[in-house]
């Protein structure tokens, strides 16, 4: 049942995804609450990507995608009816992606990209303003500010990263979803991503997947644990690390199989 | 029979890499040796030992096959004279003898006897000549198959004896075939250089005749002015001065090719941007081949397009507007010529835009940019470097088109940018200049090659440009 608790941005229930005929979600419930960081963990294909996409409706590019659910944001408003613009809604719900992808353009426009394309800077000032502010907050300003002009792509693979950070948050988003953003990058670069969520997590609620379990604890406060589409369990996640309930989640977080 | 000994040159070849690698493997596993090689080098090994020494031969043997005619043919017993003819005199007695030959060749009649009117003209010495050239073929042609049977057999025969488990054949193979690719590249880059030069050697000819400034700056095309020759003096100066003024024709390639470009790079670009981003994978695949079917159509084709329909068209239009619009328009012959581009814009921008990343556009929907903002900020910037190529390719493609301007556009060269004018281009006034019965040191046939070269360098430039545009851009890119 969905609960109209408003201290969750994100509440879903009867989730069920199919890529043409094969299921990819079985009837999954979850909810996010606000200002925290909530991990999907779970083996390879066991759907936690794909679930992740639902929320901010990126299978929709994909034709053979079929997603049937209830999925509200703050308690109010369900992000798949026909009255809901995809745009509108993902200027709320951002997404960071498992490979940096920044624009081939200068790392100024990358972050400026999103706030010309909703209007959100009435002046000039106000986009250098929320640029800076953005990669402020993303960590990057002091490395680029000198080279703002330059192109993005340029920069190392942490950088960009961050910089995909930078230019998610420029939105102001409520909820940023980050789909394994760390699997492309070496372990002093991830430590950078972890502890920027860490910060991160004050103005936005965010929702991560990842492939490390250690990931998983470090940043996040609950964890749901997907296998074969299914949602095995969910819960705060010094529980899950430490006392599952299901004998499927201890198998996988001690390595046992997945 | 030299061209049937070159089949047996690759049947036997090829035949000895089973030979080569069947005694390999019988060497690792009957008598235990360790191959130094995989066993199929081996069998590469024999190939290219047999081959190539082969082929050389066969080469050397098809080349000098005239030199030994004549060895055998031109004999000072028959012609006690031939130590003084000279080269003409000999080609000429040569080339009638070698056609004497076939008579001699397909009839069994004594020519002495029979039917002379075929033979009258020649003298007695020349059909003897040509009965021993006959019989020469006969012999060459034989004792090379009988060659190339025996060659290959015995190349291969060594080859394979030279075969131990020491020999390492890969290193050889690889080295071989290594200068067989080098080689092949190197070819392409001589026929280039060899164009060139051809036109290179004929434009100073030209230009012997032609002031170099009168020819790049004068404004008037008049080439027919240049028959005027002055018994006494040659060629009237003043006639050559004014014949070949190159500006109006630069001019008209130049609208013509614009012309062609304003309807070829919005339409080939919207077209690519629908079969890439909007049309459903099952449109696309239907699409995109009937679109480049358009490439293929003959450009005299689009010449008749261009000449029956859409001259008399724009004839009709502009009239009715009251413009004046001659029949033979430069926008007619541009417009069936930008048509005929479409494609290389569309199918290779299609292509660069299907290869931008899917993760950019994601990325920009994350974003909460929709579908257009997406293809104007992210996937055609990102693209912009290919599009860039199409485009240059579409324009050299249009600048060296002929056959639609003869068609539709206009012989006479005229100094304007009205596409409602008649206009002629470069590759137009090459093609007028060669098929004239003037001889061919006259300066109007000559300057086919001037043009040509002008044209050579104008389409580098532009090849250059885009090597040098894509290459900036991809840098920035990537």
């Amino acid at each position: 049942m969905v609960d109209q608790n408003s201290n969750y941005a994100l509440q879903t229930s009867e989730v069920y995804v199919h890529y043409g005929k094969k299921m990819a979600i079985n009837n999954v419930a979850l909810n996010f609450p606000k200002n925290e960081v909530t991990s999907l963990i779970g083996p390879s294909g066991c759907g936690k990507s794909t679930f992740l996409r639902c929320l901010n409706r990126m299978n929709d590019v994909i034709d053979i995608c079929n997603v049937k659910g209830k999925f509200l944001l703050n308690g109010n408003v369900d992000i798949y009816s026909p009255d809901i613009q995809v745009e509108t809604l993902r200027e709320k719900v951002g997404m960071v992606f498992q490979k940096p992808n920044p624009f081939p353009k200068t790392i100024y426009e990358n972050v400026a990209y999103g706030p010309k394309i909703h209007g959100i800077a009435s002046s000039q000032n106000e986009l250098d303003e929320i640029v800076k502010d953005s990669l402020h907050r993303a960590g990057l300003y002091e490395e680029v500010k000198d080279r703002m002009d330059d192109i993005a792509t340029g920069l190392s693979g942490g950088q960009q990263q961050r910089l995909c950070i930078a230019r998610a948050i420029a939105i102001r988003p409520e909820i940023i979803l980050m789909d394994e953003p760390c699997s492309a990058l070496d372990p002093i670069a991830t430590a950078k991503i972890e502890d920027l969520i860490n910060e991160l997590k004050e103005n936005y609620t965010i929702i991560i997947v990842t492939h490390s379990m250690s990931q998983a604890s470090r940043v996040s406060s609950k964890t749901a644990f997907f296998h074969l589409g299914n949602l095995v369990e969910y819960g705060e996640t010094g529980k899950i690390f430490t006392k599952p309930d299901k004998e499927q989640t201890n198998d996988y977080i001690t390595g046992r199989f997945g | 029979m030299l061209y049937l000994s070159l089949v047996f040159v690759f049947i036997l070849s090829y035949s000895f890499y089973f030979y080569g690698k069947k005694r390999a493997l019988s060497l690792k596993f009957k008598k235990n040796e360790n191959l130094s090689s995989l066993p199929d080098y081996y069998g590469y090994y024999v190939v290219l030992l047999v081959f190539f020494p082969a082929i050389i031969i066969w080469f050397f043997l098809l080349i000098f096959k005239s030199n030994f005619q004549e060895m055998f043919v031109m004999s000072p017993v028959l012609f006690p004279d031939v130590a003084t003819w000279s080269s003409g005199k000999f080609g000429l007695i040569m080339n009638k003898i070698s056609n004497l030959s076939i008579i001699v060749n397909l009839s069994e009649i004594d020519l002495t006897v029979g039917d002379k009117s075929i033979l009258k003209m020649a003298s007695e010495s020349e059909i003897i000549a040509a009965k021993n050239l006959a019989n020469f073929d006969k012999i060459y042609g034989w004792s090379n198959l009988t060659l190339f049977i025996i060659l290959p057999v015995l190349l291969g025969f060594m080859a394979t004896k030279s075969i131990s488990g020491k020999l390492n054949a890969q290193p050889i193979v690889e080295k071989i075939i290594s200068y067989v690719i080098k080689g092949s590249s190197y070819i392409a880059i001589f026929i280039t250089f060899g164009i060139f030069f051809s036109l290179v050697f004929e434009a100073i000819n030209f230009f012997r005749y032609v002031n170099f400034m009168d020819f790049f700056f004068n404004t008037a095309w008049n080439p027919n002015r240049a028959f005027v020759i002055n018994a006494s003096e040659g060629f009237d100066q003043e006639a050559l001065k004014e014949a070949f003024g190159f500006v109006p024709l630069l001019t008209g390639t130049l609208l013509i090719a614009s012309v062609a470009m304003l309807v070829a790079v919005p339409l080939g670009l919207l077209t690519a941007i629908y079969l890439a981003e909007y049309a459903s994978s099952k449109v696309r695949d239907i699409a995109k081949p009937i679109i480049e079917i358009l490439a293929g159509i003959p450009t005299v084709v689009y010449g008749f397009f261009a000449a029956l329909s859409l001259a008399p068209f724009i004839k009709d239009v502009g009239e009715g507007v009251g413009l004046p619009v001659s029949a033979e328009s430069a926008l007619a012959a541009g417009l069936a010529m930008g048509v005929m581009i479409i494609p290389f814009v569309s199918s290779l921008s299609d292509d660069v835009i299907k290869a931008v990343p899917q993760s950019l556009r994601e990325g920009s929907y994350a974003i909460g940019a929709t579908k257009s903002e997406t293809i104007k900020k992210v996937i055609l910037p990102a693209a912009l470097a290919g599009i860039m190529g199409s485009f240059l390719l579409a324009i050299s493609r249009a600048i060296g088109e002929t056959m639609i301007v003869v068609m539709a556009a206009s012989l006479r060269a005229n100094l304007t940018f009205n596409p409602l004018e008649p206009a002629t281009t470069i590759t137009t006034q090459i093609v007028t200049s060669l098929i004239g019965d003037v001889e061919f040191d006259n300066p109007k046939t000559l300057v086919a090659f001037a043009l040509g070269l002008t044209l050579f360098v104008m389409t580098l430039i532009l090849n250059i440009a885009a090597i040098t545009i894509v290459k900036k851009y991809r840098e920035k890119y990537e």
